[in-house]
């Protein structure tokens, strides 16, 4: 399989070549008979961004570790690049990058000697690992940092320099195990636009998260992992159109009994969804398109529109529907957001 | 008058109870407290019995009587930094200010912690005691002898503890506690822990003569090996006395500083 | 992967343990002090056991310096194993394991440290007890105490790595401590053979650590030779292949387990 990008939109999918990453019931079982991840085949195209969403405790870093070779499995096969995780891990460690979830650092190197001490775990002789960590180092931005202790650093830098060591031996496959967990939304934001560039020049990315703006923002496609098993996959796109339907909320100016006028007006655009707080709600037949004609009808019909927002099906309606629950990333962006609203 | 001390009592004995159950419940810290002096107990008796020998060696039945009294208080020691450690940890969590803004006496704090301090000496007592007696020790005076050294060995646990209890209030840092740790081994190699100070070699023979800890050892040593004098017991308790009143001054120094500091 | 790259491997974890003396002031203070204290101590309180009839040299001093050197070494080892298990729980030995690094070769470079950082309470240790009477023992005798020093402080690493791997807890420490603690202690450490008493007389005569103890007592004691040497030697490198296996494979388990 391998993911052809056009100059838009999701990648291609063209079957018929070496999978990046491939699963046939990949099994995790712990002491206690604990399942962390139960039976899970998935396939990952070279070149393409998989994010791979759950909330804490789904299986998630358990899988990560199988794929990197950190953990064996207890039951299927993974193969990454070509090498079974189990038969050849060397190979396949030859071949991957890893940046996991605790960024865990050196607090006592500085940038550099981290960068050239990852170069040389990957016999990459000394002159070229230099210059190689010294690239790595202006492309993440820590030209400036580079001869500071990592104990100085801020959470953001530090996940910077994790994401360039796992970049110093030019990896086929690079995992990322939540790289934003903890992060400000600048950070963030820049370590998006550093795996778009990756990804780019080429490397296959495999991306936990639980923030569903992460997997919405960055993913071709998605599997959304619960209790160990994967309970849904496919782009972003199609997961949400399985959901169900966009809708549209919006006030009009001195509401008071216009409500039922607005009503007959939205009947001819989808179903009324009931209002709250206010807010007259209507699901989309068409999609956005019907934005523009809506409000004209709504003027033409004497009725004032004062605020629209266009609510989207989002991952967490997906993943509710398919296990019940709501993904601890959507709540806890939703708190956030509440948080901040007067 | 009566009630609030009755209060404060209920406050000491409750925290103390915690801070006890606390150190039971965790066999890492039991370790170095019982097996650790318990090993070099037997590897210092086995390995230097026959000093016994030795012209001028008290008289005793075997060296194991005679390095009894070391080993219960080098564990007794042991327990007061362990102690100490304990309450810097607590302090640094932030256990301690919840207790500080309780209304209850601050003072009551820092005695639960001692009075923990107090029963894990008594138990190691106990235990170095039974210990002994398996082993062939013989404790002369008997009975009496045996509750006297368990009482000695709790004071002098709280006698101890109380300067640890000082340095974590003053310091908040558990590492500064635990870094002093070395400094009870000096003091116990400068005293008659481990052998008789008149066949140790100067300048730490000299030291010996003269320091507190040597006479609380002589005070539990005695009673194993020889039999009740009252100068020796005075002696052993003026120790415990002027090392306590010298630990629970600080304490209090140490209480005002943080109410003055606002800590 | 080449050998070369494997020993540019072992240098770069050695710099990386080197690191936790260097560059954290007063990190290395207690590990050098603390055997030096010992030696202080226990000499001032059993020195007189030398007039003990029978006892092999007149200077407690010199009989005593190779058992605190060795503890030293001990010591120093532990911290090895402590600070393996702080990386293992912090998350910093995933990144070791994820590396391409043959297993062997990643042993290596964390127990090879141990023995550089070694010499430096054993130097310090030499020089105050030198300056206190400590017979001189000779450049072999010194060569070769310094170089058993190393060798203990390779075991002890050893040792301790593979109770990191197995416990993946710093709470660990004090079994790695105390293990060495009483190897070394379980020997002619307090005196000689025949002046021991009951258990520990049986224990010491068995006990492998002995004959490290006497290999790196004999120039301080008296004259070098090599009857006197080769089995402290091979004791040491017995003791490092046995504990290494253990650890390689609590090192493999970790992907296991």
């Amino acid at each position: 399989m391998t993911a052809l990008r056009g100059r838009s939109g999701p990648p291609v999918i063209v079957r018929g070549t070496v999978a990046a990453i491939e699963t046939q019931q990949l099994a995790r079982e712990f002491e206690g008979g604990i399942k962390a991840v139960d039976g899970v085949d998935l396939e990952v195209a070279e070149g393409e961004i998989y994010g791979f969403l759950g909330p804490n405790g789904a299986g998630k870093t358990t899988t990560v570790r199988m794929l990197t070779t950190l953990l064996l499995p207890t039951g299927g096969t993974a193969v990454v690049a070509g090498h079974d995780v189990a038969k050849d891990p060397g190979a396949v460690r030859r071949q991957i990058g890893v940046a996991l979830q605790e960024a865990a650092l050196d607090p006592l190197m500085t940038g550099r000697e981290l960068l050239e001490l990852q170069a040389t775990l990957h016999a990459i002789p000394k002159s070229e690992g230099r210059e190689r960590g010294q690239w790595l180092l202006d492309r993440v931005g820590l030209t400036l940092a580079a001869d500071r202790r990592v104990g100085t650093y801020s959470g953001g830098m530090r996940r910077r320099l994790d994401l360039a060591s796992a970049l110093i031996h030019r990896p086929v496959v690079l995992f990322l195990d939540e790289p934003t967990t903890g992060l400000d939304p600048v950070s963030r934001k820049a370590i998006w636009e550093e795996v778009r560039k990756l990804n780019d020049d080429g490397t296959t990315v495999f991306l936990t998260t639980q923030y569903l703006e992460e997997a919405d923002q960055l993913a071709d496609r998605v599997g959304i992992i619960s209790g160990g098993r994967l309970v849904a996959e496919g782009t972003p796109a199609v997961l949400k159109a399985e959901v169900g339907k966009p809708h549209l909320e919006l006030c009009l100016v001195e509401q008071d009994g216009k409500e039922s006028r607005a009503e007959e007006v939205l009947t001819r655009f989808g179903r009324p969804l009931p209002a709250r707080d206010g807010t007259l709600m209507v699901e989309l037949d068409a999609g956005a398109s019907q934005v523009g004609p809506i409000v004209v009808a709504l003027n033409q019909a004497g009725l004032d529109v004062e605020s629209l927002d266009l609510v989207q099906p989002s991952l967490d309606d997906v993943f509710v529907q398919q296990t019940g629950q709501h993904l601890e990333g959507a709540q806890r962006e939703t708190d956030e957001t509440e948080a901040v609203q007067p | 008058m009566t009630g609030r001390l009755a209060a404060n009592a209920r406050v000491v004995a409750a925290l103390g109870t915690r801070s006890v159950r606390q150190t039971l419940r965790r066999p890492q810290l039991l370790a170095p407290l019982i097996l650790f002096p318990t090993a070099l107990l037997a590897i210092q008796t086995a390995g230097a019995g026959r000093a016994v020998d030795l012209p001028g060696f008290p008289p005793v039945d075997n060296f194991l009587s005679f390095m009894l009294a070391g080993s219960i208080v080098q564990s007794v020691m042991f327990t007061g930094n362990s102690g100490a450690i304990a309450f810097a940890i607590d302090i640094e969590m932030g256990f301690t200010d919840r207790l500080f803004a309780a209304p209850i006496s601050r003072y009551a704090v820092v005695l639960g912690r001692l009075a923990a301090t107090a029963t894990l000496g008594a138990m190691i007592a106990v235990y170095f005691i039974v210990l002994g007696l398996i082993f062939g020790a013989e404790i002369k005076e008997g009975l009496p002898a045996a509750i006297w050294i368990v009482v000695l060995t709790s004071t002098s646990a709280l006698a101890f503890g109380s300067i640890g209890a000082a340095i974590a209030l003053r310091t908040n840092s558990a590492s500064v506690v635990q870094g002093i740790f070395p400094l009870v081994f000096v003091i116990l190699f400068l005293s008659d822990a481990f052998f008789p100070a008149n066949l140790m070699l100067d300048p730490a023979a000299w030291i010996a003569q003269y320091n507190p800890l040597s006479f609380i050892v002589n005070g539990i040593r005695e009673p194993v090996i020889d039999g009740w004098h009252l100068t020796t017991q005075l002696k052993a308790i003026a120790s415990v006395i002027g090392i306590g009143a010298f630990g629970l001054l600080l304490c209090e120094g140490a209480l005002r500083g943080r109410v003055r500091r606002g800590v | 992967m080449s050998w070369r790259a494997d020993v540019a491997t072992v240098r770069a974890l050695v710099r990386r343990a080197l690191n936790e003396i260097f560059r954290v002031p007063g990190a290395a203070i207690p590990g050098i002090l603390a055997p030096t204290i010992f030696f202080l101590g226990l000499t001032s309180v059993f020195g007189s056991l030398t007039l003990l009839p029978g006892f092999t040299t007149s200077s407690y001093q010199s009989f005593l310096i190779p058992i605190s050197m060795l503890q030293g070494a001990g010591f120093t080892g532990a911290a090895t194993g402590v600070n393996l298990a702080r990386d293992i729980e912090q998350g910093w030995f995933d990144r070791l394991l994820a590396a391409p690094a043959p297993r062997p070769v990643l042993l290596a470079g964390l127990v090879l440290s141990a023995s550089l950082r070694s010499l430096l309470p054993a130097t310090f240790l030499l020089a105050v007890g030198l300056a206190i009477g400590v017979h001189w023992p000779g450049l072999l005798g010194l060569l070769i105490a310094l170089f058993l020093v190393m060798g203990m402080a390779v075991v002890a690493a050893t040792w301790g790595t593979s109770l990191a791997f197995r416990f993946r807890t710093q709470s660990a420490a004090p079994l790695m401590q105390i293990g060495m603690l009483l190897a070394i202690l379980t020997t002619t450490a307090y005196a000689p053979q025949h002046l021991l008493t009951g258990w520990l007389q049986t224990v010491a005569k068995y006990n492998p650590v002995t004959q490290v103890v006497e290999a790196a007592r004999q120039g301080f004691v008296g004259s070098v030779s090599w009857s006197d040497t080769w089995p402290g030697l091979l004791t040491l490198f017995g003791l490092a292949a046995i504990l290494g296996f253990f650890a390689l494979r609590g090192m493999r388990r970790m992907t296991i387990d």
